[in-house]
């Protein structure tokens, strides 16, 4: 089985092709998720815990 | 005919250490992710990264000087290739290997999205693992790995996308057809970084641009993978029948972590290589590829216009367009997953021009910049800020107690297009229906008697029998699944492969 068709059997189990979905309405397909702002979240906090120096140390060799 | 996978090079820092060296490093983490004491012999025979899909074979590789000082070192370390290489063959049907500087972890061949985005995330999975387990031996929480492109120091590592295409399709029809919509690509499948940066030429805070890798792109066409990167690169290493594929190894893509833009990513590039192969491809050469790939990469706002070798102007959006119009033309109700790419393609497109904040948690460069913008407001800082390539480092962090996407998903804010269960599965086996399935299973059930592998066959040890499993041209699922049955039935490799020749003949 699919598993992309099986998402959107879950999210709308009578509708299993829906149709597309354009910027103005909420259609079939993956649903935008619930993003609020992450100033509420713990997200922030695990951002400023980042240290500001952490890029500039991380070196690594040219890959492919 | 449908095959696909990935090749993630990770990022590897030990943070307990003022210098790292990659290759022990590399070298310790694959090694870490050993439950027995043995180890899968890969067979290199098949490889020859200089076979070019122009018809001639390039004399060497390029690498940049500091990789050639480099060299040198490597040369005088105490151990050979094949215990630095550190190769294994997961029971998944991947390989998991210390890619010289980088652990690599390649998915098996997968058919579908679902099992290729299950795949790319048990990857993730498995790599953090072993770092964990080295971690445990360390005494401390010292290694980090990061699925990103990008040092911010001007070295690159990649995520390589390869599709199964058939070899009677003319490459110049391929490279025509695709390199519009390769530099476009990264609207929809670009993670975001922030500065610019220039191989061996140091980064420039700054900025946000949409794309990791087109800093890095510095042809249309090359062999190469280290050193003047090409958009389009020309290996030609089918690991199958020469005679009739081709494997499309595309260097010029970013990491992604969001699901659905993996999911856009391949599937988007494998509908256009079957407009290609039917001759539909809308005729949108560009003037200048190469400029083209970063002039997009660097306007977040997508209004940024690109020069047609025939005249005229289009920007990112109006190339991908006109590639979804034609794939949408060409391919409409083929089957399901052609329309749920189709549909979620042009979904995509329309809120990019329209709302692109609805497209958080889908694709990572608008995900990433929706955090930096909210934490910039918080900590009224600006692009110039160090602290943002550090926030930008730690969005690809792969362990889930710091890595900002994973805390971003575990909050229930991301897309996810495969499902917990489907990941534990792609842990420990491969795809029903691909031949890296049947060498998943050929580790699970013959694992001491497996001399060595590769993506096209598998060769047993001992006895008279004929001891090799070629696969370099099983890409029919029902053969797939006429060969499972035949391992599973079988008492030894040899009976195996016996009972597979003998089928072959009879049919």
């Amino acid at each position: 089985m699919n598993g992309l068709t099986t998402l959107e059997r879950k999210e709308r189990p009578f509708d299993p092709m829906p149709k597309p979905t354009s910027p103005g309405e909420e259609g079939g397909g993956p649903k935008r998720p619930d993003t609020g702002s992450p100033e509420k979240d713990s997200l922030m906090k695990r951002m400023k815990k980042v240290d500001p120096k952490q890029a500039e140390r991380y070196r690594q060799r040219t890959g492919q | 005919m449908r095959l696909f996978g990935l090749e993630t090079e990770y990022g590897i820092t030990r943070e307990d250490l003022a210098t790292v060296d990659p290759v022990e490093e590399s070298m310790e983490l694959v090694r870490a992710h050993l439950t027995d004491t043995f180890e899968r012999t890969w067979d290199y025979s098949g490889e020859d990264p200089r076979e070019d899909a122009r018809g001639f074979r390039a004399a060497h590789l390029q690498q940049d000087r500091e990789e050639d000082e480099f060299a040198k070192l490597d040369a005088h370390r105490p151990f050979s290739f094949h215990e630095m290489k550190s190769d294994l063959v997961l029971p998944n049907g991947a390989r998991f290997y210390n890619d010289h500087t980088h652990p690599e972890y390649s998915t098996p061949e997968c058919r579908t999205l679902m099992d290729v985005i299950a795949h790319d995330r048990a990857g993730e999975r498995i790599v953090q693992r072993a770092a964990d387990r080295r971690n445990q031996t360390l005494g401390g929480p010292y290694v980090q790995l990061y699925k990103n492109n990008t040092d911010f120091h001007g070295h690159s590592y990649g995520c390589h996308d390869n599709y199964l295409v058939r070899r009677a399709v003319p490459f110049e029809q391929i490279v025509h057809g695709l390199l519009p919509f390769l530099a476009s690509r990264q609207i929809i499948a670009g993670a975001g970084k922030v500065g610019l940066e220039a191989q061996e030429h140091g980064f420039t805070p700054g900025p946000y641009q949409l794309s990791q890798r087109a800093d890095f792109m510095e042809t249309e066409l090359s062999v190469d993978t280290m050193h003047n990167r090409p958009i389009l690169n020309t290996r030609d290493e089918p690991h199958a029948d020469r005679n009739k594929y081709r494997r499309l190894h595309l260097i010029v893509g970013d990491a992604n972590m969001c699901e659905y833009a993996t999911a856009l990513k391949i599937g988007t590039t494998r509908l256009m290589l079957d407009v290609i192969a039917r001759g539909r491809a809308p005729s949108l050469e560009l003037e200048d590829s190469v400029a083209a790939i970063r002039l997009i990469s660097r306007d977040a706002d997508l209004k940024q216009l690109v020069k047609r070798r025939s005249g005229g102007f289009l920007s990112g959006l109006d190339l991908q367009a006109e590639c979804y119009e034609a794939a949408k033309q060409t391919l409409s109700g083929e089957d399901e997953e052609t329309d749920w790419v189709l549909r979620e393609w042009g979904e995509t497109l329309a809120l990019l021009a329209a709302d692109r904040s609805r497209l958080v948690g889908r694709l990572d460069w608008v995900t990433k910049l929706w955090l930096l913008e909210t934490f910039m407001r918080e900590e009224r800082i600006g692009w110039d800020d160090p602290w943002l390539a550090s926030l930008d480092l730690e969005y690809h962090n792969v362990n889930p107690e710091r890595g900002l996407f994973l805390g971003l998903e575990a909050e229930g804010k991301v897309v996810r297009i495969t499902e917990t269960d489907k990941v534990d599965a792609a842990l420990s086996t491969g795809p029903t229906d691909t031949r890296g399935g049947i060498r998943g299973l050929c580790v699970r059930r013959f694992p001491d008697q497996i001399k060595s592998v590769q993506w096209e066959r598998v060769q047993f040890s001992g006895g008279f029998l004929p001891r090799t499993l070629d696969m370099s041209d099983l890409f029919e699922p029902d053969a797939v699944s006429a060969l499972v049955e035949v391992l599973n039935a079988a008492d030894s490799p040899a009976d195996a492969i016996t009972r597979w020749n003998q089928r072959k003949v009879q049919s």
